[in-house]
């Protein structure tokens, strides 16, 4: 009998135990950390310590223009990293770069210091500090953390642009039992700090059971808004993925957020590259985040039963963009790891593309300069061989 | 036992011998020079000196410096430059003769010294002047300064006057320092000319300017900035109160020179309420990296007096303020040598711009490719005398942030 007491206490106090020990709390992602090193641009350079004392706090906003050749390729790479500090107290902040040169930017109310990968900010700030630097950026280290890569063809009449989401990467994610009602206010949770613009709050699910790790990764890309302009010296005859207007042809796209991640821009009628200007930003994501046939997630878990497993997957891969998207956010680092950060990604013609006309009907295939630039290789090689032959005989 | 005893006789020998020459193959001489003008200003001479001194000893203290499996020993080699610009010359080259591997100096002759220098690759580090053009990274890139530069104190003293609203009377005298300043002071305040009573420059070493004194009052002027030597900070004061005239007046860094209050010391008075600019001795960290730097000086060197009393009889002494400037060359230039792996000084003046340490007072301290100053602008602070000692002032946002530093040292 005694035994037997006991061992019912024992199940008495067991029982609960158990079942709270096999609900485990798993913290969500976002809003760190990032899934990659960079953006931020880092440098090997050992960067001194850099302070930035609790009372004072930077936003960065930032406008990076990447100088791109006739076929899309990156050749120059310029950022306007404007902090604005706020807080009174001294700052010492090193934000690291593949940096050739830097010189204030508008506004700057401090001069910045340049070392090797390295811009270098001191000072005292009184409330309020306004840091702007105009830095120029090495493009082969830089280049391939931007978001976005182009790619151009012009192919006799016909010019095509494809504009692709270069933030694609995949993560490990997680699988378990949740519970649908928790799922949909947490949904509700980041399509609010979503939809809001800031960065994720933190956040923990509740899973019954094993925690697994998801069969396949998760591929995750920021969501871009991409806004282009393509100037061409003379009128298009028409374009798909994009509008004329006169000479030039605009376009508006969304890469990512259940959108492709790849678009193209074909205009036709034309001879010549346009000059072009191509803006990218980090932004939010809407589309996957908006709940099937009602306001709120929560109501809609209640009109009918949504699977658990997709709504977790829906939460932790939209988590994972939107940690994504605020990585972009910040193409050189902001001191303050819990800053507000803005970064604008502008794609520009580089050198006005005047090289690659390409011949009009009834012209030969090498165009206006043909005969000439054959006349100057031809010279040239000329040249080259007589050198040679001077050289060879010296020896 | 003859044999064993001959045996362990040349045994030591032999032993003595290796560790001799093992010894001098691996430590080295890192020769730092110091210019400054011991026989025209004593107490700028002296203090940076001692800064240089005192880090070196400190360093040898510690093994010296590391480059490879090669110690360096800090040596000191002290010039007099007399405040001439052509003994800074003379001075330079013995410098680089006796294989100087950095010249530090108060400033005198840097114009005419850095090329010299820059022939040999070796740095010119100025710890006192202030002057605009001394330092210029692109076009003197061995040229460095750790001390509060002109253009700083002047844009601070526009930026620290302009909103009090009064009619400042911009005061020079005529030495290279009085007309630097006045050159930097007038680009300050161009774009509020109606805060400008007038602008008036006085003669050097001159004891009496009341007549001078006498024409800025009249002209309206309501506070007076005086950029100049100490003795024409303590004739500017001697004069006004003389007169009556209750002006607050302001000075650069010098109107911290002992000088003054030696000179006034019989009217205490006339001290009170002098307000000085120049680059904060203490950091946000607090008082205490900089009183643990003040109590090494004073144990090496003694306090130094100011020769003066506070109303109480306690003698008041100097903060060591351009020895801690030198003393934290000294340790960049170290962080230099360790930086470039080498004591090649062509090397160690290109790893100036890469490199930061923590100063006595807790400030970071380094330079880079596009600047060469080692106090940056916005360190500038003001203070103000009262009872022969300063404190910072409160109505100044970084000023205000600042403890009071202890300037007495019992009766």
């Amino acid at each position: 009998m005694r035994r037997a007491l006991v061992l019912a206490a024992a199940a008495a106090l067991g029982a609960p135990a158990a079942a709270l020990a096999s609900v485990q709390q798993v913290l969500l992602p976002g809003p760190t950390p990032y899934p990659t090193p960079s953006p931020p641009l880092v440098t090997v350079a050992a960067p001194p310590t850099a302070t930035l004392p609790f009372r004072i706090h930077a936003s960065s906003d930032q406008h990076v223009v990447a100088g791109v050749d006739p076929d899309g390729r990156v050749v120059s790479l310029r950022a306007l990293h404007r902090l604005l500090l706020s807080g009174t107290g001294d700052y010492l902040i090193v934000v690291s770069a593949p940096v050739l040169d830097v010189s204030p930017g508008p506004g700057s109310e401090s001069q910045p210091g340049l070392r090797r990968g390295q811009i270098l900010w001191a000072g005292f700030s009184s409330k309020k500090k306004l840091l702007s630097a105009d830095a120029t950026l090495r493009p082969g280290p830089a280049a391939p953390f931007l978001p976005m890569r182009l790619e151009a063809h012009l192919d006799g009449d016909r010019y095509t642009l494809t504009v692709t989401n270069a933030t694609l990467t995949s993560e490990l994610s997680f699988a378990g039992a949740a519970s649908p009602a928790e799922l949909a206010r947490l949904l509700d949770l980041t399509r609010r700090d979503s939809l809001s613009g800031g960065k994720l709050t933190s956040a923990y699910v509740s899973i019954d059971g094993l925690v697994t790790a998801r069969g396949e990764r998760a591929q995750i890309a920021a969501p871009l808004r991409v806004e282009g302009k393509l100037r061409f010296p003379s009128a298009p005859t028409s374009v798909s993925g994009g509008t004329v207007h006169g000479r030039t042809v605009t376009f508006s796209l969304l890469l990512g957020d259940g959108r492709p991640l790849s678009r193209r821009v074909e205009v036709r009628g034309v001879r010549t590259e346009p000059l072009l200007h191509v803006e990218a930003r980090p932004t939010v994501l809407v589309r996957s985040l908006v709940p099937p046939g009602a306001r709120r997630w929560s109501d809609a878990v209640r009109r009918r039963p949504l699977s658990a497993a997709a709504l977790l997957k829906r939460l932790l891969d939209a988590r994972m963009q939107l940690v994504r998207s605020d990585q972009y956010q910040s193409f050189l680092s902001n001191p303050d790891s819990t800053g507000r950060n803005r970064t604008v990604y502008v794609y520009e013609t580089a050198v006005p593309s005047v090289r690659r006309t390409v011949a009009g009907p009834g012209q030969g295939s090498g165009g206006s300069g043909g005969p000439l630039v054959a006349l100057l290789a031809l010279g040239g090689s000329v040249l080259g061989l007589g050198a040679a032959l001077v050289a060879w005989a010296n020896n | 036992m003859r044999r064993l005893a001959i045996f362990l006789a040349g045994l030591a020998l032999l032993a003595a011998g290796c560790g001799k020459s093992s010894g001098s193959e691996n430590v080295g001489e890192l020769v730092i020079a110091v210019d400054v003008p011991v026989t025209g200003s004593p107490y700028v001479a002296q203090t940076i000196r001692q800064g240089v001194e005192l880090a070196a000893s400190n360093l040898n203290g510690g093994g010296g410096v590391r480059v490879g499996n090669k110690s360096y020993r800090l040596k000191v080699k002290l010039y007099d430059n007399h405040l001439s610009a052509r003994r800074a010359v003379q001075d330079t080259r013995r410098a680089l003769d006796a294989g100087a591997a950095a010249i530090v100096t108060d400033g005198t002759g840097v114009d005419a010294t850095w090329e010299l220098a820059r022939r040999d690759g070796v740095s010119v580090d100025i710890a006192y002047d202030g002057g605009t053009g001394l330092v210029d990274a692109e076009t003197r890139p061995n040229v460095f300064r750790i001390a509060p530069t002109n253009h700083g104190i002047a844009f601070r003293y526009a930026e620290y006057l302009v909103p009090k609203k009064v009619k400042v009377g911009l005061l020079s005298d005529d030495s290279a320092y009085g007309r630097e300043g006045a050159a930097d002071v007038g680009r300050a305040f161009s774009e509020n000319p109606e805060a400008v009573a007038l602008k008036l420059t006085l003669p050097a070493g001159q004891t009496d300017v009341t007549p001078q004194i006498l024409r800025a009052r009249r002209s309206g002027a309501t506070a007076l900035l005086v950029w100049g030597q100490a003795p024409t900070i303590a004739a500017v004061l001697s004069a006004a109160r003389s007169i009556g005239w209750q002006v607050p007046v302001y000075a650069p860094p010098t109107g911290v020179d002992p000088f003054i209050r030696q000179q006034l010391a019989d009217h205490p008075e006339w001290v009170d309420g002098l307000t000085f600019a120049s680059g904060r001795m203490t950091a946000e960290v607090g008082t205490g990296p900089f009183t643990s730097f003040e109590s090494q000086y004073e144990s090496a060197y003694g306090a130094d007096l100011v020769g003066v009393k506070t109303a109480a009889g306690e003698p008041v002494v100097q903060p060591p303020e351009f020895a801690m400037y030198s003393y934290d060359f000294v340790h960049v230039l170290v962080a230099a040598v360790t930086r470039a792996t080498s004591v090649d000084p062509e090397k160690v003046t290109e790893a100036l711009n890469q490199v930061t340490t923590q100063g006595a007072n807790g400030d970071e301290r380094g330079f880079n490719q596009h600047s060469h100053e080692g106090v940056v602008d916005d360190d500038v602070y003001f203070a103000r005398f009262h009872d022969m000692t300063f404190q910072p002032v409160r109505d100044d946002p970084l000023s205000a942030t600042l403890p009071p530093i202890q300037q007495t040292r019992g009766g």
